[in-house]
């Protein structure tokens, strides 16, 4: 088992270190504007373009500008400065992740406590009215884009600008170590909002799944021993089926963490995926390259968790 | 959208079980003679919201082919005419009315004639970009499955990769970074193409995983060991063997990757990478309804209704041919 | 005079004149203004009232575009300015409810011209100190320090060359003492000039630059490149002060890029030699957010106002149902399309005037917000600006491509045949590339102007790109090869027509990169005609030099012009808001108070 999560963490390593190639690669061929007139700012003379350019390393080939970048995060944790701010990338990642954590995190325990009660819901009632509703319902906000349920969110329930004014609208959110209360009540259309298309997912997954494990065989069994029907689906039937949910739930949990950067836009949360987006539009190629770092960790951490859970759960996975 | 199009990794265990090229021993020696589309094609027939969403998809492409015609026959001016006569003394768009069923935009246009042009722009992203995706992940899921050692490490590893990307993120990275002079020297042109390189580009390794996986499978069924023993040739097993065996889920997996990809333009476009105006799109008239939705309520819901009733009919759609490929669970 | 400076759009920097508004203002510091006029939407700011009002309390700002400087050495844009005047003082300033006429700051007076206009000296006032962590003394060594630094590549003023060039020594100048700056007391600084050009200079000493800054704590920050003064310390002289630690970093303490900005009361500031009466105890800007939310919050908030422009939407809520939260101050500046006259098809003159010809100014006003927001431009002397009115004042010079605002594609038509296209629309083949910016009203903009260009038959193509790189990457690098950027714009500098002609349209000022004559306009006789306009002194001759110049660039079409800017500022219902006239019509946080 040791060597097995060796092995994954190594390659995750190897992952990592490839994409931040790629990244670098990708924004040297397609540069979206020159660093170092944009650190320079706007009406800096010639000299001092050519200047800063020689001070930041673009003048180098781009394989020692990649050594250095990977030597300055291995050895000092070092991600590089804004083009724009001058701040250090870690300092701005690190400013704008409780945002993110906090936006993904309501929305999961939403996304779970309601797709996972319907997914049963709808299993146990299968092929009734219910049944149907629940999963066209599903089905609706699956194929709703987030952003426009978003708007609808607010157009409807924000506090400035809503028809029927209940929520604080776009850019409330407030830190939670600010003010706990704000905190909760800025993030609740946010979170409705995202764990919405979520929950229809695992909902559907887990009635999939659950109505499989309920025609098994040891379920037919632990009815036979008279069982309660309630038991049986819960105790039995839930734990069986719920297995490919986790593994769903780490990718989403993996992926959200990099940044819900839709939401993150329409309800103004100044969160990792919002610092993506602001760095792209303004071609601020360190934060880029630092955002995209992060979600691919996040996501290779990820999947090496699922994989390890896996590998504890099936002994044989281990031998792949 | 921040799901992507992993979701659909997720079903394949569910759906797939071992590939069943013979029906045929199940279902009666009569169906043996058919071929799995049409046994497909039967199955669509009796899942009636399966048909409802095919009816509207063709009712979208026609919109999407005679989007002119359309507009023409509703009355109003085409998607880029420009009406300042439209808003009113302060530059607001007037909602709808007789001459403008769907209302107008900040610059006067003709909402209507934008959603039904904006259809073309969804339909060819999706299809085109998804196309593209599934014919290059096909052919990587083939040689990776079917060679395997060394070229099928290299292409998984690769795989891989593409898969840590934050799938948005690169995206977005990529069309502001080919958003003025395009790509690849010029290659990429801006706007449209763009996007459907971008589609591509983030979507071929979901069905070269797929693909790679039925392949490894079927490359050990009875039928290709025999075909093999017969002395055929590993392109004619390909072509033969395999490759009809892999028609019909990938006609499902693609059907399932439309609407994300139709989902992820609109995206792009909401973030301001997508397609260059004036062209409409629904995402971008979204992007453009946002900083007036509270007055110009008409200008977010028209273009929001047809994305999502496009995406929903394309996902109805891929279920029911997910539910006839696998008729042990249409039965649920 | 040669320039390496980009403006920022219309919100950017600038003065504005004051139109015909009565101005009224007492003397500075004399504190005994009692007009008070209630403001209605629609009226202009210049009547409120600056002096004996409520002390006290915390103002909060939504701007939802973050700021570029605070070195007064760097800073160019209108945005930075708001809080640049809030926390240092130049040698001379605008009042907030003037445009035209200079005050004395840290002058103790108008300055004393000599040498037939080739000398300028100043006396600075005594008792002025520099905020923590410094708390000394401010001398006349401090201020020639400011200006010599402004050449210096690391601070790199983006119109030092264009204002200060012709200082003796100033050409040659990166950073060290200047010949021609002098500090001849502790209290007296003198600039000697290769040209009788001491008018332009007494404008340009109230550009941010002029800021005193002791080199103490500045010099080895300079070291840096680019400085790290403005982007992490700060040293005050204004009433107000980035909130900074015991070593002045502001940088995570008071200003947090991309989310928000904290201004508190400078301890060592001396209200005695000051005309600024600050009332307000504390500001705290938010950056960030979308333009239509912060204005409902701020028109249904308190203490609140917003910096930036509110949102067309805003402006008809504002005046519909908020009318007394919204002031519009007029002359604040031009948007126009800029047309390459170096490459492409924009070469040709009637090309130009086609274009002029067919666009439609009446729906570009509309798309801002309509005929409060602006009006039809006609040409690129703006109202306010002196010599605005010899230049044919609203109706502008009487040819027949500007004689239709709402767009006239009989008169295009006719000018694209004069080009040499006979049937009347443009089949060059080649695309013409336009690139704009994001977000509205730009974005809107953009796509009138790109109609245009279509309905004369040109093929485009239209990019949206993110305002900072419309700048930075396209806009203003000739290279790029930018056929049309619709979304130009130009603010004075100061009260001088000079600061709205030279710099965009001087064929000397063209760059290869960080460019502001986008248009890249190099007309030998233009060119001549500045050389010579710029030595013309006293009024009206001046004003007269420089319209004939406006007239010559109507004559080649140099740019198409879109509107007369009125800039639109919103603030809540407990607030006592005074419009800086001098900024566009920015908030002035130095006398806006709270009820």
């Amino acid at each position: 088992m040791t060597r097995y999560i060796l092995r994954r963490v190594l390659w995750g390593g190897v992952l990592l270190f490839v994409v931040s190639a790629l990244t670098f690669v990708l924004f040297d061929l397609l540069p979206s504007g020159d660093p170092a007139r944009l650190r320079a700012g706007r009406g800096a003379s010639p000299q001092a373009v050519a200047h800063i350019r020689h001070e930041l390393g673009l003048d180098k080939p781009i394989y020692t500008q990649f050594y250095d970048y990977v030597k300055g995060i291995v050895l000092h944790f070092d991600l590089g400065y804004s083009y724009f701010s001058h701040a250090s990338v870690e300092s701005l990642i690190a400013d704008r992740l409780p945002a993110t954590v906090s936006l993904a995190a309501g929305a999961i325990l939403i996304w779970l406590l309601v797709g996972v009660s319907v997914g049963i819901v709808s299993a146990v009632r299968r092929r009734t009215l219910l049944d149907r509703s629940a999963m066209g319902t599903a089905l609706l906000f699956i194929s709703a884009p987030e952003y426009w349920l978003g708007l609808l969110a607010l157009f409807l329930f924000a506090a400035d600008i809503g028809k029927i004014p209940v929520f604080p609208g776009a850019g409330s959110y407030v830190a939670l170590s600010a003010d706990p209360g704000k905190w909760l009540s800025s993030l609740v259309l946010p979170w409705l909002v995202l764990a919405a298309s979520f929950a229809a997912i695992y909902a559907r997954l887990l009635r999939g799944s659950l109505i499989e494990v309920l025609g098994e065989d040891y379920i037919r069994t632990a009815r036979a021993k008279g069982l309660s029907e309630r038991r049986v689906v819960m105790r039995h039937g839930v734990r069986g089926a719920i297995t490919p949910l986790i593994t769903v739930l780490g990718l989403d949990v993996g992926t959200l963490l990099g940044g819900a950067l839709l939401i993150e836009v329409v309800f103004d949360i100044p969160g990792v995926g919002r610092l993506n987006y602001d760095a792209i539009t303004h071609a601020d190629f360190p934060i880029v390259q630092g955002t995209i770092l992060l979600a691919a960790l996040f996501i290779v951490v990820a999947n090496i968790l699922v994989d390890i859970s896996y590998a504890y759960l099936d002994p044989r996975v281990r031998l792949r | 959208m921040t799901t992507g199009a992993a979701d659909i990794l997720v079903r394949e265990p569910l759906l797939a079980g071992p590939p069943s090229p013979t029906p045929g021993e199940a279902e009666g020696a009569a169906l043996i003679a058919r071929s799995p589309r049409a046994l497909l094609w039967r199955r669509l027939r009796s899942d009636r919201l399966a048909l409802a969403s095919l009816v509207f998809i063709a009712v979208l492409v026609v919109a999407a082919i005679a989007a002119p015609l359309i507009v023409d026959l509703a009355g109003v001016p085409g998607p880029t005419v420009q009406n300042a006569n439209a808003t009113d003394a302060f530059g607001s768009p007037l909602g709808p009315s007789a001459a403008h069923p769907f209302g107008v935009d900040q610059l006067g246009r003709d909402v209507f004639a934008r959603v039904v042009y904006g259809t073309r722009v969804s339909l060819e992203v999706g299809i085109l970009g998804t196309a593209i995706a599934t014919l290059i992940g096909t052919v990587v899921g083939l040689l990776a499955g079917f060679y395997g050692g060394w070229l099928d490490t290299l292409l998984s590893r690769t795989i891989d990769v593409v898969l840590c990307f934050p799938v948005l993120l690169l995206g977005l990275g990529l069309g502001a970074a080919c958003g003025v002079h395009g790509c690849v020297k010029g290659a990429i042109q801006p706007g449209l193409p763009t996007i459907i390189a971008i589609v591509a580009l983030v979507n071929w390794t979901y069905i070269a995983r797929i693909v790679r996986g039925r392949v490894l499978s079927l490359r050990e069924q009875e039928f290709v060991q025999a075909a093999r023993s017969l002395g055929a040739s590993n392109a004619r097993i390909l072509r033969v063997e395999i490759l009809p065996n892999l028609l019909a889920p990938l006609i499902v997996y693609a059907s399932l990757l439309i609407p994300q990809n139709i989902l992820l333009e609109a995206a792009l476009s909401f973030l301001g990478v997508g397609v260059r105006p004036p062209t409409a799109s629904w995402g971008q008239m979204l992007a453009q309804a946002t900083p007036i939705f509270n007055t110009a309520w008409w200008y977010m819901a028209f273009p929001g209704l047809a994305l999502l009733l496009t995406v929903l009919a394309f996902n109805l759609l891929g279920d029911g041919l997910q539910d006839a490929l696998n008729p042990r669970q249409a039965l649920r | 005079m040669k320039s390496t400076s980009i403006h920022g759009s219309v919100r950017a920097a600038g003065a504005i004149a004051a139109l015909s508004l009565a101005l009224g203002l007492a003397a500075c510091g004399s504190g005994s203004q009692t007009v008070t006029v209630a403001l209605k939407a629609g009226e202009s700011p210049a009547g409120q009232q600056l002096y004996n009002k409520h002390r006290g309390g915390v103002l909060t700002v939504y701007d939802h575009e973050d700021f570029e400087h605070f070195d007064t050495g760097e800073s160019y844009a209108g945005q930075d300015y708001t809080v640049l005047y809030a926390i240092s003082r130049p040698l001379y300033s605008y009042p907030p409810n003037s445009a035209n006429k200079l005050s004395p700051d840290v002058a103790a007076a108008a300055p004393t011209i000599s040498d037939g206009g080739k000398t300028l000296s100043v006396n600075i006032r005594p008792h002025i100190y520099f905020g923590p962590p410094v708390n000394r003394e401010v001398t006349s060594a401090d201020v020639a320090y400011a200006i010599e630094r402004g050449a210096n590549p690391n601070v790199a003023c983006p119109y030092f060359q264009s204002y200060f060039g012709d200082v003796v020594g100033a050409k040659s100048a990166n950073g060290g003492p200047i010949a021609g700056i002098q500090t001849p007391s502790k209290y007296t600084i003198a600039f000697h000039l290769t040209k009788p050009t001491a008018s332009l200079l007494y404008g340009a000493l109230s550009l941010p630059l002029s800021s005193a800054v002791p080199p103490e704590f500045v010099r080895p920050l300079d070291a840096h490149s680019p400085t790290t003064y403005g982007t992490e310390y700060l040293v005050a002289t204004g009433p107000y002060m980035l909130k900074a630690n015991s070593k002045g970093k502001f940088l995570g303490i008071g200003y947090e890029p991309g989310k928000s900005a904290t201004l508190v009361r400078n301890p060592s500031w001396n209200p005695h030699t000051d005309f600024r009466p600050a009332y307000l105890d504390r500001i705290e800007i938010n950056i960030g957010g979308e333009p239509a939310v912060i204005g409902q919050q701020v028109l249904k908030g308190q203490d609140v106002v917003q910096n930036d422009n509110p949102a067309q939407s805003i402006v008809k809520e504002a005046y519909e149902h908020y009318p007394t939260q919204i002031t519009f101050t007029p002359g604040s500046g031009t948007y126009y399309a800029s047309l390459n006259n170096a490459h492409g098809p924009f070469k040709n003159v009637n090309l130009r005037k086609a274009v002029w010809a067919a666009l439609n100014r009446d729906a570009l006003v509309k798309v801002r917000g309509g005929s409060l927001t602006g009006q039809p431009m006609t040409h690129f002397l703006y109202p306010g600006v002196s010599g605005y009115e010899q230049a044919g004042g609203a109706a502008g010079p009487r040819v027949d491509y500007n004689e239709h605002p709402e767009g006239d594609m009989a008169i295009a038509t006719k000018y694209v045949k004069l080009a040499g296209y006979p049937s009347g629309k443009y089949t060059g083949g080649e695309t013409v590339q336009v690139v704009g910016a994001t977000g509205e009203p730009e974005e809107g903009m953009a796509q009138i102007t790109n109609h245009a260009l279509e309905q004369l038959g040109f093929k485009t193509h239209l990019s949206l790109v993110d305002k900072s790189a419309m700048y930075e990457k396209y806009c203003t690098v000739p290279a790029q090869e930018i056929d049309v950027c619709p979304n130009a714009g130009w603010v004075r500098d100061f009260a001088d027509p000079q600061t709205v002609l030279y710099v965009p349209f001087n064929g000397h000022a063209i760059e290869p990169e960080g460019n502001s004559n986008w248009s890249q306009v190099n007309d030998p006789q233009i060119n001549a005609a500045m050389e010579k306009a710029e030595l013309v002194v006293g009024e009206p001759a001046h004003a007269q030099a420089w319209a004939k110049i406006d007239e010559m660039l109507v004559q080649q079409a140099v740019a198409a012009p879109e509107i007369f800017a009125n800039i639109a500022a919103i603030e809540g219902h407990g607030v006592v808001g005074v419009n800086q006239l001098w900024n566009s019509g920015a908030w002035d946080y130095d006398f806006t108070s709270l009820k």
